[in-house]
């Protein structure tokens, strides 16, 4: 039976086959006035409050719209492959208590949306959880949290509320990726801090052959490419509900071509690769409009959320060992012809 | 012909607010492990006899007059068992468990003894034994290996519900209804205790129901005097993973008037 907008019976796809994406309460909606009670009086008003509210929805967050893509190509997906599991799968995971859980049970009911698993551990680590059920994708506002699933080998990002959101589509899942210690590993990036430059140039030119290791969020890219190529089987290449984006600060000029190479012989597509050289990319996200966008570097990441986009920070790799000195992608710009 | 004798190790609970808990003789003891002296092994009770333990204590932490404590009763339900009354006051003293007394009956007239004693909950081992319980409106749980592997600290209900899972055309509306005071009872436990730190939890695990049928059971436990700490709402997943890692020590499931295996 296909699933329609607004029926809450369609068949649930296996964990093994779908696609899962848990996200925590708070990227989800917006309950910063309840963590301001919890911060401030304590467990017992927060609770307290949450009871009294339990019948009022809360109000959208900053991963609200990419859930709401995603459902997006789900609707198309089931179109085209009425029989096929292979769909996305949204898991709402809370810290918070049972009962605070009803108030988010009525907000899902409220806004239509079609999550019918959720996660209420009570104040317990959620991990054992996303590893038992093949997550694919976990967003969370909890830095912690995420740096134990990136641990566990679970893609994982600390997502941010810009200051004001873009408007995003509505029918094309938009998803946007930094390269470097995101799709790719961070063994280039530590070239550059250990010695430099122009050894990294060298270095990504003598092996522009050789294939980056991978990075935590490459699976992510790969699922996506997988439902991609389902579109095009039915036509639907040139309009497809998914598009994918590589923003990267490397240079089309000299370390581009690594970049590109490595997905190639991975077998993934990207839609648009985006050398900066070094420049900002807020302005560039904002013309995309992704639902979404991946990167290591805090700098990055709170550039595109100043300029509207929701992005995500994947603490990986040697950028978080040391925040303090610039990246490479901001000295590229120095030695651009 | 049942006979109940005391522990006189164990100092005895309040008749009337006593949640009384019976334990089978199997579950308690490895019945085929005796060492030298006479003495039995312990069984895949341990963990939970531990448990209910600490339970106790933290009560009593929290109000040193309290009497709504777990009180524990080890029963046979076998003849031959009946006929090792003595190695099996020993066997207890001996392991210093806490249970308050002890009940003597056979296979014919166990199920009696559980309702003269005013049981609340039996835990067995045997299948059998506890679809007889429950059919005569003693809420059971059976336990088995994974049992034994239990955490000790913290007391693990897990409630479990499955859509599909029919009605037992046998189940009574006395065994829901029994079902459901002991819940009360064990709710009542609960709310001594805060949100964190609590030596019990409550998790309700919804297999193949929607979330508004997780939603409906949060609420009518809440109806109940139910604090529920944890739910998960599975939407069709295998239950097996989550269970492994919640270890629950027992599995209430579907109108709480059935058997988990």
């Amino acid at each position: 039976t296909v699933g329609r907008p607004g029926s809450t019976l369609g068949p649930r796809p296996k964990p093994e086959n779908s696609i899962t994406i848990a996200v925590s309460s708070r990227v989800l909606f917006n309950m910063e006035k309840e963590q301001q009670i919890f911060e401030q009086q304590g467990m017992e008003e927060y609770i307290k409050y949450q009871v009294e509210h339990e019948t009022e929805p809360f109000s959208p967050g900053p991963a609200f719209s990419f859930v709401k893509a995603l459902e997006a190509v789900n609707t198309q997906l089931r179109d085209l492959y009425p029989e096929s599991e292979e769909l996305f799968d949204v898991v709402l995971i809370t810290n918070n208590h049972a009962y605070v859980g009803l108030r988010l049970i009525n907000t899902i009911n409220h806004h239509q949306l079609f999550i019918e698993r959720f996660c209420m551990t009570g104040g317990n680590s959620p991990i054992g959880y996303l590893k038992a059920y093949n997550t694919n994708l976990y967003l969370s506002s909890d830095p912690v949290k995420v740096h134990e699933a990136l641990g566990e080998g679970i893609a994982a990002a600390t997502m941010f509320t810009p200051d004001k959101m873009t408007e995003v589509s509505e029918t094309q899942l938009r998803v946007a990726f930094d390269g470097d210690a995101v799709l790719f590993s961070d063994e280039s990036e530590q070239i550059y801090k250990a010695h430099g430059l122009d050894k990294f140039f060298e270095h990504e030119k003598a092996h522009e052959n050789k294939p980056l290791d991978h990075g935590p969020l490459k699976g992510f890219l790969e699922v996506l490419g997988k439902l991609q190529k389902k579109f095009y089987a039915k036509g639907q290449r040139m309009d497809c509900p998914i598009r994918t984006y590589l923003v990267t600060a490397r240079s089309a000029a000299s370390s581009g071509a690594r970049a590109l190479k490595t997905l190639r012989l991975w077998g993934l597509e990207i839609d648009e690769a985006l050398f900066l050289a070094g420049a900002p990319k807020g302005p560039i996200l904002e013309k995309i409009r992704p639902h979404i966008f991946f990167d290591d570097q805090m700098f990055h990441v709170e550039g595109a959320a100043e300029m509207g986009t929701v992005a995500c920070h994947v603490p990986y790799g040697i950028a978080q060992r040391v925040p303090e000195k610039k990246g490479l992608k901001d000295k590229e710009v120095s030695s651009i012809k | 012909m049942v006979s109940t004798v005391q522990n006189s190790d164990v100092k005895q609970k309040d008749e009337d607010q006593a949640v009384v808990v019976a334990v089978t003789f199997a579950a308690v003891f490895d019945a085929e492990a005796e060492d030298d002296r006479d003495v039995y092994r312990l069984g895949v009770a341990l963990p939970l006899l531990q448990v209910l333990q600490r339970v106790n204590e933290r009560l009593l932490e929290e109000n040193p007059v309290e009497h709504q404590l777990f009180d524990i009763i080890l029963i046979t339900t076998e003849t031959r068992q009946q006929q090792q009354s003595s190695s099996i006051i020993n066997s207890t003293r001996h392991h210093g468990l806490e249970v308050g007394r002890f009940c003597f009956s056979s296979e014919d007239d166990f199920i009696e003894s559980l309702a003269h004693n005013n049981v609340q909950l039996f835990l067995t081992t045997d299948g059998n034994e506890a679809l007889q319980a429950t059919q005569q409106g003693v809420p059971s749980a059976l336990l088995d290996k994974n049992s034994a592997s239990c955490p000790s600290d913290q007391l693990r209900v897990v409630l479990c519900q499955d859509a599909t899972i029919q009605p037992n055309a046998d189940s009574s509306g006395a065994s829901k209804k029994s079902a459901q005071s002991f819940l009360t009872l064990l709710g009542q436990i609960r709310q001594k205790f805060g949100m964190f730190n609590s030596p019990l939890c409550f998790t309700i695990v919804t297999s193949c129901g929607g979330k508004d049928s997780c939603c409906s059971a949060l609420k009518s436990l809440r109806s109940l005097g139910v604090s529920v700490d944890e739910a998960y709402c599975l939407g069709g997943a295998p239950r097996g993973p989550i269970l492994s890692i919640l270890r629950p020590h027992f599995l209430l499931s579907d109108g709480f008037s059935q058997l988990e295996g």
